[in-house]
């Protein structure tokens, strides 16, 4: 699949690196100051889940097009030890890193759809998109 | 073979005019167009059908046609009225083409029905694409009026200011609602932002669930909301759905509101009127001594 | 990148101006509770006014410093959130329900003092 532009996640400043790109990226789209803020926090968060539990993935935007309205789809790549019970991490307060379990239900919030798929021992994608209002 | 059908029927539109003033006449008792007088109701049904033959005649979409459907538009005259007389065309028509002949075999049956199909459905894309587009229109001038009106911000005093709500809060709205809050409460410097929430009719777990977020996140800005236009049954409603709205404060009336907003930032009014009052007391006693 | 952290008689203003990462972050937690210690501060500001995201990892130690920071007897009063950032901290479900805030620096001096007296 081409994707527009991808970061590769590999340190923690990276995490940093992606949600400026992805920021600019919404403004470019024609996103407000708020939703780009939503946006660059979703990319954070999701940056973070790759660097704390996979190491190593990248974070991808694309531009979605349908007829009346555009949107971003931010996707989340990694090939870590994925998640084994998706429920679990989709709750509010759920961590096993001691952070504040607001993560991936933040994202979801923060998002107009999200889809996660997740294989044990493969990997996790992460797909969240955002419509322009 | 289509020119043959059209000047047959354009040669009787005589003939055809009137079977289709009888057939549109007929459906008339029942149904919108009931409350039209008849006049206007003969005279736009003449007009109409004779911007259908026009556009029968010219093969295709005529200035009449234009016209014709633009003022109806602005008329409000309902679309099934021209469309149900289109349709109606349609039926007269091929019946009084195929009345002419005295064999019908399949064949020319089915061309008939073509050509009359390619007369009559042009008129009828061309009229619902001019309605369509008409609403789509008012359609779209009201979400911006209603975009206005839905949050609407009041800086009554300094660094005091109120949000009056009115109607159903949704999501969008809320969301609005709450941007809207947010960027008045840095614009005008507001310590306390009052939500008057008199004129919202409902009161459900949505409804709460998006207040108690705007006025969290009011709170992370550094101001201070106070809920206010709560009447008894929507305190009833909040308690029974078990909403908690414990953690910022809310009172009955604005006017309860802003006297709390008040001592919040340090103020308090202070009557003038007494002193003079009593100035003017002061005046009869003395024109009473005299 | 070091944040500075300024010290006004018993007050510490700090104005972080930077795109926060992790590690910034948690050297800041970590200079602003030992300067608490060392100048024995009674109120801290935190202005966030430059401040365009705070996501979950940056909120848990904005909290955590200001929980810290009372415990060494200092009470924080952050300032200056943006609109788009007190959204998204909603959206993401973080209320920082008890940490002080203020609309400006001036504000959150004014709160700090009222506090103190108390």
């Amino acid at each position: 699949m081409e994707f527009q532009s991808c970061v590769n996640i590999n340190k923690e400043w990276d995490i940093v690196g992606a949600r400026q790109i992805g920021r600019d990226f919404a403004r470019k789209i024609g996103f407000g100051t708020v939703d780009q803020a939503r946006i660059a926090t979703a990319i954070s968060e999701l940056a973070r889940n790759i660097y704390l539990y996979a190491g190593t993935g990248k974070i991808c935007f694309e531009t979605i097009e349908e007829i009346d309205h555009k949107g971003i789809c931010i996707i989340a790549i990694d090939n870590g030890p994925g998640i084994a019970e998706i429920s679990k991490v989709m709750e509010d307060g759920y961590s096993t890193s001691g952070g504040l379990g607001a993560g991936l239900p933040g994202v979801k919030r923060l998002m107009d759809d999200f889809d996660i798929v997740s294989e044990q021992e493969k990997g996790t994608e992460i797909r969240a998109v955002k419509w322009v209002r | 073979m289509d020119r043959k059908l059209k000047e047959l029927v354009v040669e009787n539109s005589d003939t055809i005019v009137h079977m289709w003033l009888e057939e549109v006449s007929k459906s008339r008792q029942t149904d919108y167009t009931s409350t039209i007088s008849d006049e206007l109701f003969e005279s736009t049904n003449r007009e109409f059908v004779n911007v259908i033959f026009a556009s029968v005649e010219k093969q295709g979409i005529t200035t009449e046609l234009d016209d014709f459907s633009e003022r109806l538009v602005n008329l409000g005259w309902p679309l099934s009225y021209l469309t149900d007389g289109l349709q109606a065309f349609r039926r007269v028509t091929i019946d009084f083409i195929l009345s002419e002949l005295d064999q019908v075999d399949s064949n020319y049956f089915s061309q008939v029905l073509q050509a009359v199909d390619k007369w009559v459905d042009p008129i009828i894309n061309q009229l619902v694409n001019e309605y369509s587009g008409s609403w789509e229109h008012i359609v779209s001038l009201q979400r911006v009026a209603l975009q206005e009106l839905s949050a609407p911000l009041i800086p009554v005093m300094e660094n005091i200011t109120v949000m009056p709500l009115i109607g159903t809060i949704d999501t969008e709205r809320a969301k609005l609602i709450m941007e809207n809050l947010l960027d008045g409460v840095i614009k005008h410097n507001a310590e306390v932002v009052l939500i008057d929430i008199t004129g919202v009719p409902v009161v459900d777990t949505m409804v709460a669930h998006h207040i108690i977020q705007a006025a969290e996140a009011v709170r992370l800005i550094g101001s201070t909301c106070i809920l206010v236009g709560i009447r008894p049954e929507i305190a009833q409603t909040i308690v029974n759905l078990g909403i908690d709205l414990g953690k910022f404060p809310t009172k009955s009336s604005l006017r309860k509101g802003f006297q709390s907003a008040l001592e919040l930032t340090n103020r308090k009014i202070v009557s003038t009127k007494s002193n003079h009052d009593d100035d003017i007391e002061k005046l009869v006693d003395s024109l009473d001594r005299e | 990148m070091r944040i500075p952290i300024l010290k006004l008689h018993n007050y510490l203003l700090i104005s972080i101006q930077i795109d926060l990462d992790d590690q910034s972050a948690i050297q800041f937690q970590e200079d602003l509770l030992s300067k608490i210690h060392k100048s024995g501060a009674t109120g801290v500001v935190i202005d966030l006014t430059s401040v365009d995201i705070i996501d979950s990892f940056i909120a848990k130690v904005l909290g955590d410093v200001v929980t810290m920071s009372d415990l060494m007897g200092a009470k924080v009063v952050l300032t200056g959130i943006q609109p788009a950032v007190a959204m998204t901290l909603i959206d993401l479900g973080i209320h920082l329900q008890d940490v002080p805030t203020a609309l400006d620096l001036e504000q959150g001096l004014i709160k700090l003092r009222q506090e103190l007296e108390e």
